[in-house]
């Protein structure tokens, strides 16, 4: 009888919870909470070394090493990759170009053993970027119109509040159903969970580790895992700098040949 | 191993015993590789290279200094050092100034020359381990000028520098077939005589283009020499021989090309008009047998990229039209077609995250019909080390571009090593 009566006290405080949080989650809807993720303050210019690892199935280690430019200007996020190794692939340089007003991403790629700037077909966003578990959707900020946001509760991870929003893509995607727990306030996420056509959990995002520069949240190490394949791509981000002045040549087909340098 | 494939071994490790002494300011990065081709027909091995590909970079307040020294070593021949490019970049404000020997690359074609004149090519092999090295560095002054989305490109070849042709015991080689009567029992070439090193025999090119998120085009132009020469004069020391002399001639064209995004699909397209572009015309029923006539020809080209399937798949149309043509006209003592029709057509594709990719790039020629398929396989190791093997091979009617060496079909592996 007693323990009759200690469950429906935790039943009822269990309910006054989660009613709480779906109150407290009712303050925003899943389309501001994505919204305020697109709008995030993350600086108008940044630069960050990244070193990306890939783990494939059997443990076995590849690592490759980039320096990334972004500029977000006049409604259109410029993003300039140069790949500095593995040797195979020094020096080539990929530019992609979103804009905020919903229009289709240029991407242009440098081949310098080809001395030359080719435009690439830009529907790869579904595709695997350079060999790893991200796409290059993964890699650029997706678009809150792409999707339909739902705010489904609210949870605490690594000591921080957040929000889990449920995205429904309205197109067709690899990935129609995503699960983002979104630090509120802040706006930034710690964790996404990625579901194939059938249901399954296809892939999982986990940020391992994030600072405070100049006053921006930077995602610093992350892991993308990839449950299908068995394989996962971890990112890590160093030497990161905002608010860098760009010259007006800088996210063109010169800067690409050129290189990091110059 | 013989001894130039041992002065290849201790060359190399000597450069990489000197790669610890390079300055922080300069990088010094490139390739070697080990390609061995074995004829389908004759089961001989043609070709075993080892290549060394290197690139010195030494960067500097004012600029950037590029050399770029290539070794091959080859059983059937004598060690090879080139300098293929070497040349010094200056970087303005709104400029760069390029200064040196260089490959200049133009055009949106693919395994095709349209607008792109300005670097010859190395047709020696024919078919070469890697694209890349089918062109050759021209002496120049290369200028870009940037106004926004806009650039002004200048180019001033200094010297003429021609098209490199396989050697008359070269299994690429070409005899022509010349409809000399049978009492002509011999028939030969001199070697081309270079134009002489003036300023009014420099090459000009200047190209406006403007890199735009909706389209990216470009207009180009040239002041040029062709890069195969013509056939310029029939001597007859005696009445059974015919010797044949040969010069390049000058021309100029005008073109453009352009990229733009249509959905999911990538549409390229390039053009060039030759004007007043010198052919030999060969009739041998006449006196002098062999001419030089001027002829506008136009070429046009239209591809299209996509992604379908998880691969990338591309094609493209080139279409050439020679102006006012006759039967006679010939060049390199093939015939000319009024209209030739070629397609080319690509796949690739990745597995394994990217470790294995497998590729298909075939050119088929319309008239007569004839092809070149050349699929191929590579596997990469990490840290720079990739295995390939492919075949080439070449099919269809003996008078086309590719079906006149269906006994040189390959097939080819390589190993190389990315440092």
């Amino acid at each position: 009888m007693k323990n009759h009566k200690q469950h429906r006290r935790i039943f009822l405080v269990l309910a006054l919870v989660l009613g709480m949080s779906a109150l407290f989650a009712a303050d925003y809807s899943g389309e501001q909470v994505m919204w305020e993720v697109y709008n995030r303050d993350s600086g108008d210019t940044m630069r960050a070394n990244l070193i990306m690892t890939l783990t494939n199935a059997r443990g076995s280690v590849r690592e490759r090493s980039i320096v990334q430019y972004r500029m977000d200007k006049e409604g259109v996020e410029s993003k300039l990759m140069f790949f500095l190794s593995p040797n195979d692939v020094r020096n080539t340089s990929f530019l992609s170009l979103s804009y905020e007003d919903g229009r289709s991403d240029a991407q242009y790629i440098y081949l310098p053993a080809l001395k030359r700037v080719k435009r690439i077909a830009s529907d790869s966003k579904n595709d695997s970027f350079m060999g790893s578990d991200f796409t290059y959707d993964d890699m650029g900020s997706r678009h809150p119109d792409l999707d339909t946001h739902t705010v489904l509760r609210k949870e605490l991870i690594q000591e921080k509040s957040t929000l889990v929003v449920e995205s429904i893509a309205k197109g067709d995607e690899d990935y129609p159903r995503t699960l983002s727990w979104v630090v509120e306030g802040e706006w930034f996420g710690l964790k996404k969970e990625f579901y194939r056509q059938d249901g399954t959990l296809g892939r999982t995002l986990s940020i391992e580790a994030f600072e405070e520069v100049d006053g921006i949240y930077v995602i610093t190490d992350m892991i993308m895992k990839d449950w299908e394949k068995q394989t996962s791509t971890r990112i890590q981000m160093k030497e990161v700098a905002f608010n860098l002045d760009f010259d007006d040549n800088f996210f063109t087909e010169r800067q690409m040949k050129i290189g990091p340098r110059g | 191993m013989n001894i130039r494939q041992k002065t290849f071994v201790v060359f190399l490790f000597l450069v990489l015993a000197v790669l610890p002494a390079i300055p922080a300011n300069s990088t010094f990065s490139g390739m070697v590789r080990d390609y061995a081709a074995v004829r389908l027909e004759s089961l001989d091995m043609p070709v075993h290279e080892q290549t060394m590909d290197a690139f010195y970079e030494h960067s500097t307040d004012m600029g950037k200094l590029t050399l770029h020294p290539v070794v091959y070593s080859n059983p059937n021949k004598a060690l090879q050092l080139n300098l293929a490019e070497a040349y010094f970049d200056f970087y303005l404000e709104n400029a760069d100034v390029r200064v040196g020997k260089q490959k200049v690359i133009w055009g949106e074609a693919e395994g095709a020359f349209i607008t792109d004149l300005v670097s010859p090519r190395d047709m020696r092999s024919f078919i070469l381990a890697d694209f890349s090295e089918i062109r050759k560095a021209v002496p120049a002054i290369k200028v870009d000028y940037y106004a926004g989305p806009y650039t002004m490109q200048g180019i001033w070849v200094t010297h003429f520098i021609p098209t490199s042709l396989p050697a008359s015991n070269s299994m690429w080689a070409q005899t022509p077939t010349l409809p000399f009567p049978p009492a002509i029992t011999s028939v030969s070439f001199t070697d081309s005589a270079m134009p002489e090193t003036t300023l009014e025999n420099s090459e000009f090119f200047l190209s406006l283009g403007r890199f735009g998120n909706a389209v990216s085009w470009k207009l180009n132009g040239g002041y040029v020499f062709t890069d195969e020469p013509l056939a310029s004069e029939v001597t007859a020391p005696d009445p059974a021989t015919r010797v044949i002399s040969q010069r390049y001639e000058r021309y100029s064209f005008i073109g453009g090309s352009f990229n733009t995004a249509l959905g999911g699909l990538v549409l390229r397209g390039e053009t060039a008009l030759a004007l007043d572009k010198p052919m030999n015309s060969l009739d041998t029923s006449k006196n002098p047998p062999i001419t030089i006539e001027k002829h506008t020809q136009v070429q046009a080209l239209v591809g299209l990229d996509w992604n379908m399937l998880g691969s990338q798949w591309s094609t493209q149309y080139l279409m050439v039209y020679t102006h006012d043509h006759t039967a006679s006209l010939v060049s390199q003592m093939k015939p000319v077609k009024e209209f030739a029709h070629t397609f080319t057509f690509r796949m690739q594709d990745t597995f394994f995250d990217e470790q294995l990719t497998v590729r298909l790039f075939t050119y088929i020629e319309v008239e007569p019909l004839n092809t070149l398929l050349r699929p191929s396989i590579s596997y990469n190791f990490g840290n720079g080390v990739l295995l390939e093997g492919g075949l080439d091979v070449f099919l269809g009617d003996k008078d086309g571009t590719f079906g006149t060496y269906a006994s040189n079909s390959l097939a080819w592996a390589a190993l190389r090593w990315y440092f």
